[in-house]
């Protein structure tokens, strides 16, 4: 183990994150177990009342995770150092390959605590809290996933050991080396372009279609786009953004986005793509929930606010991405 | 404006401290008037308040609030409708000593989309109506009673309820100013307010302003509150 | 809609700053409190980072793999044809001698660094992060001249013209006039570095014409260090390669002591999450509570006491950590951590009392933020709650 403040920050977040899933998945369980808005009874208004301390506890729990997101980058671009071979975070995250998972449950775990409290916010706002069972039976599956982040994040700041010599962006994201990463930098880069730009064309259109017409597959396709956006987004920064930024036709990380050399300038274009997909993965999420009347309206109102905001943020990480493609001298043609 | 059918407030259900300080209550109150509910201590009033309030949702029955049924409303919308509807004073003021006139007056919009200038000129009108414009900036505890009766109106109406609840708000007035708080009753409902009042003072239930009176004796109303005025 | 919740909650946080205020005895006990553990921990983390950034900026320009020479475990000078026999191993690049070697000046008790500067241009390590701020670097064939470190010019009082007198190795004073200053990234080297001409140094230090200090090797490959170290002292067994991870490994383990310390400051941070949770659980008086009650009566819901309580707490943790961290922040830079001074006796062996570089970064902030406020409010979750969740009538009732 590497002792380092940010490592301890980040063990003792996680474990208050836990500890307040933990208390709120608990007080869930209670409330789903009897809850029955049709009764007067004072248990019932004490059920009421729990409602009350999980929504804040998870609102706490979703503040710290993407919080700790944050601190999570950082720190494992901050200790590289310490590992032989490492230049950032990749590095590091290969010092003890438990890392990479921890970062995907750690993003997936934001994902389902942001979308916990949509579905939350728009219970709140019908007088007969019809999303009650849903919210509190998807928070005893949150539980088990935010324990295996924890889990996983001790196992990875405990078993780094500085003594090992690891293997950085150049070897993983090289174009000609093995392994799913190697092969998504290996991409061709002009076709993915294509893909990249004609996807956030297509899903713009298709956000503007949807705040337009009525029809609910479009709102689902919003959904499935934003989601593929994800994918294609992702795999846009490793092949071809990364590159245009570090103005250099092989290095294809997409860490060192994150260091000072480059303005930390992969934070907003991390925040910017994450939430454009969050947004629009909401809009489609909440449309089967428009069948119950007492929330019909709500989700009406908000899904058009998430459509925009999606596609706001969206056009930021284009431009963020896009900004050395068309201001700076370099170019990757003859890679293509 | 309220419709009460068997309406009962059980505590303690099911358990040896089992009490029911309102039960089996029905009755209704009209845009408007005032009206009284008398009894003595422990009878059930300021239970029976607090239910016509929306501040309690009842064990059992039916409450109509300007036609809306509120007896099973989560607390958090029972609130809204409280906030849109009733203003509260009480036997012991409850105001918040250390902090100003002005500011006990604007509290009840805090929690309110109200801008904080708009939430203080209508606070300072009230200050003028009530006649408290030169103690605004004084602290409520430096007060002299009648002042903080009045300070306690006013916070009632800082939120343009349409019904005014009193919990014994002569209980601790000399007869001078009970007559005066008559007065202010009066003047309220002339505006098109409905007022009721929970108390077992004669000044006020024998008060010619009062159009009903409802009496209340262990938990229950004993007639349905049709004397008008003086209840003779 | 979004900015009358904002309203809202710049009302409600207006009412918490002044019903703070009124309870202001009982607050700044509060506020003391928690910015002593601020202070205490904000310490610890500028001490460590400071400390890091002060050797990883020494690393950052160390060769891949050193070679020196030990005969008996001693330290010796290493033949230049160590350095033939190493550059014809394959996977290995140029390899650089380096003249250097620690002065001990009797007249003003400190050590310093003085390395020889060849044609070959600066070697030293973090070469590369040395700034000349002043005058100029020595230039090939010149003698007689040094160029010395910010630090060592301020307390040696020596400036641009002015002259460094050294004792030699046959006990004769050499002077040296001074023609440049540096300043690196790192007060290591700036307090300590002194650079003379290569043959200078030589002379200075009696060293042979064939040896040099230690060799510099480049490795083409940096996983292969380890190989070539081993190739190394298979051909040449009193060679002793030190390579950049052994160096690390070093630094990691003086940094190991931190893990009692660190402990320290994890039990501090769940002392105080402790003692403040059981502040605000048990601390409401029969005041607040009543006003809470009267709060809830005149139409304040659940959500707004929360409200209130979250920025009571937010507000509290906020002056506090701004105090803390201020004095910490005083207290390691500009005090030289005295308070921590006996728990960091350690350090004076590897780092000859340095003046830290005052750093303050974001990602610092936010840590100790991680590690102070947040335990504070996740501890007063459950408490405001439990305040938040009286029954609005309950004021009506009590008479």
């Amino acid at each position: 183990m590497i002792l380092h403040p940010g490592i301890i920050a980040l063990l003792l977040t996680a474990v208050l994150v836990l500890g307040m899933v933990l208390v709120g998945a608990y007080a869930g369980a209670i409330v789903l177990a009897r809850w029955d808005l049709d009764s007067s009874s004072e248990g019932q208004l004490a059920l009421e009342r729990k409602t009350y301390l999980l929504s804040t506890l998870m609102g706490h729990a979703l503040a710290l995770e993407i919080l700790s997101a944050l601190v999570l980058l950082y720190t494992l671009d901050d200790i590289h150092p310490v590992f032989v071979g490492a230049m950032c975070a990749t590095g590091t995250l290969n010092a003890n390959p438990v890392g990479w998972w921890a970062l995907g449950v750690k993003i997936l775990a934001l994902f389902c605590c942001a979308i916990w409290i949509a579905l939350n916010r728009i219970d709140q706002r019908a007088e007969d809290y019809p999303l009650t069972r849903l919210k509190y039976g998807l928070l005893l599956l949150l539980a088990p996933l935010l324990a295996l982040e924890t889990w996983l994040v001790f196992r990875f700041f405990l078993g780094l050991d500085p003594n090992v010599i690891t293997s950085c962006c150049g070897a993983l994201f090289s174009g000609s080396g093995a392994g799913v990463a190697a092969e998504v930098a290996g991409l061709p880069a002009l076709p993915l372009m294509l893909a990249f730009f004609g996807g956030a064309a297509l899903y713009l259109t298709a956000g503007v279609l949807a705040l337009r017409l009525a029809q609910p597959w479009l709102r689902y396709l919003v959904a499935a786009l934003a989601l593929a956006m994800l994918g294609i987004a992702l795999a846009s920064v490793i092949a071809f953004i990364s590159p245009y930024h570090y103005e250099l036709p092989t290095h294809h990380c997409p860490f060192d986005l994150l260091q000072a050399d480059y303005r930390y300038i992969g934070y907003p274009m991390y925040l910017a793509l994450f939430g454009a997909v969050f947004y629009g993965l909401l809009v489609g999420i909440a449309e089967p929930l428009r069948r119950i009347p007492s929330i019909q309206g709500p989700i009406a109102a908000a899904q058009p606010r998430w459509t925009l905001l999606s596609m706001l943020l969206l056009a930021l990480f284009i431009t963020i991405a896009a900004w050395p493609m068309v201001f700076s001298d370099f170019t990757l043609q003859g890679y293509y | 404006m309220v419709k009460l059918r068997d309406v009962t407030r059980v505590y303690n259900q099911g358990r040896p401290n089992e009490v029911r300080p309102v039960d089996g209550v029905s009755l209704d109150i009209d845009v408007g008037e005032i009206a009284v509910v008398k009894g003595p201590s422990g009878s059930g009033k300021t239970t029976l308040l607090a239910l016509i309030g929306c501040m309690s949702r009842p064990s059992a029955g039916r409450i109509l609030v300007a036609g809306r049924d509120v007896a099973k409303l989560p607390e958090r919308f029972l609130t809204e409708v409280r906030r849109e509807t009733f203003g509260f004073i009480f036997q012991q003021l409850h105001l918040i000593p250390g902090i100003s006139v002005l500011e006990n007056i604007m509290l009840p919009l805090y929690p309110v989309d109200i801008g904080f200038s708009a939430a203080k000129r209508r606070a300072l009108a009230l200050i003028e109506q009530l006649d408290l414009a030169q103690r605004r900036r004084f602290k409520v505890e430096t007060l002299s009673g009648g002042e903080r009766q009045r300070v306690a109106i006013a916070r009632a109406l800082i939120n343009q309820p349409r019904a005014i609840l009193a919990d014994e708000p002569t209980a601790h007035l000399d007869g001078g100013l009970s007559g005066e708080l008559m007065r202010i009753f009066g003047d309220l409902r002339s505006q098109g307010k409905t007022l009721v009042i929970a108390t077992h003072d004669p000044l006020v239930y024998d008060n010619p302003l009062v159009d009903r009176v409802f009496t209340m004796r262990d938990g229950r109303v004993l007639d349905d509150g049709d004397g008008d005025g003086g209840g003779a | 809609m979004a900015s009358g919740r904002l309203g809202k909650h710049l009302k409600i946080l207006e009412f918490a700053l002044s019903s703070m205020l009124r309870r202001r005895m009982k607050n700044a006990g509060l506020v003391i409190v928690f910015g002593a553990v601020v202070f205490l921990l904000s310490s610890i983390v500028f001490l460590t980072s400071a400390l890091r950034a002060e050797a990883l900026a020494v690393l950052e320009g160390a060769p891949q793999l050193l070679v020196q020479r030990a005969m008996a475990g001693r330290h010796a000078l290493i033949p230049l044809r160590y350095g033939e026999t190493i550059a014809r191993l394959p996977g290995v690049g140029a390899v650089t001698p380096r003249y250097w070697g620690y002065y001990y000046d009797i007249y003003t008790g400190a050590n310093y660094t003085l390395l020889g500067i060849g044609d070959a241009r600066l070697q030293a390590p973090g070469a590369t992060a040395l700034r000349l701020v002043e005058g100029a670097f020595i230039a090939p064939r010149q003698r007689g001249v040094c160029v010395i470190g910010a630090g060592v010019a301020r307390i040696r009082g020596a400036r641009i013209g002015g002259i460094v007198s050294l004792r030699d190795a046959r006990g004769w004073m050499q002077e040296y006039e001074v023609i440049g200053l540096f300043e690196s990234p790192s007060r290591l080297l700036t307090n300590d570095l002194i650079l003379l001409a290569e043959a200078d140094l030589k002379a200075l230090f009696g060293m042979p014409d064939d040896g040099a200090t230690d060799l510099m090797i480049e490795v083409y490959n940096p996983r292969e260090v380890a190989n070539i170290s081993r190739k190394i002292l298979e051909r040449l067994p009193d060679a002793r390669p030190i390579g950049h991870a052994e160096i690390l490994r070093t630094y990691e383990t003086l940094f190991n002591w931190r893990g009692g310390l660190l402990l320290a400051m994890f039990l501090g941070a769940v002392a105080a999450f402790m003692i403040l949770a059981w502040d605000k659980a048990t601390g409401l008086s029969a005041d607040e509570r009543r006003e809470i009650g009267i709060l809830k009566a005149i139409g304040w819901e659940t959500a707004d006491i929360l409200a209130l309580k979250f920025w009571e707490g937010a507000a509290l943790a906020l002056v506090a950590f701004l105090a803390g961290v201020t004095a910490g922040y005083a207290h390691v830079f500009y005090f030289g951590a005295e308070l921590l001074a006996p728990i960091l006796k350690g350090w004076s062996v590897l780092f000859p009392a340095i003046d830290l570089e005052p750093r303050i970064e974001p990602y610092t902030l936010t840590v100790l933020f991680l590690f102070t406020i947040v335990p504070y409010i996740v501890a007063t979750i459950v408490p405001s709650w439990q305040a938040a969740i009286t029954d609005p009538d309950r004021v009506m009732r009590s008479v």
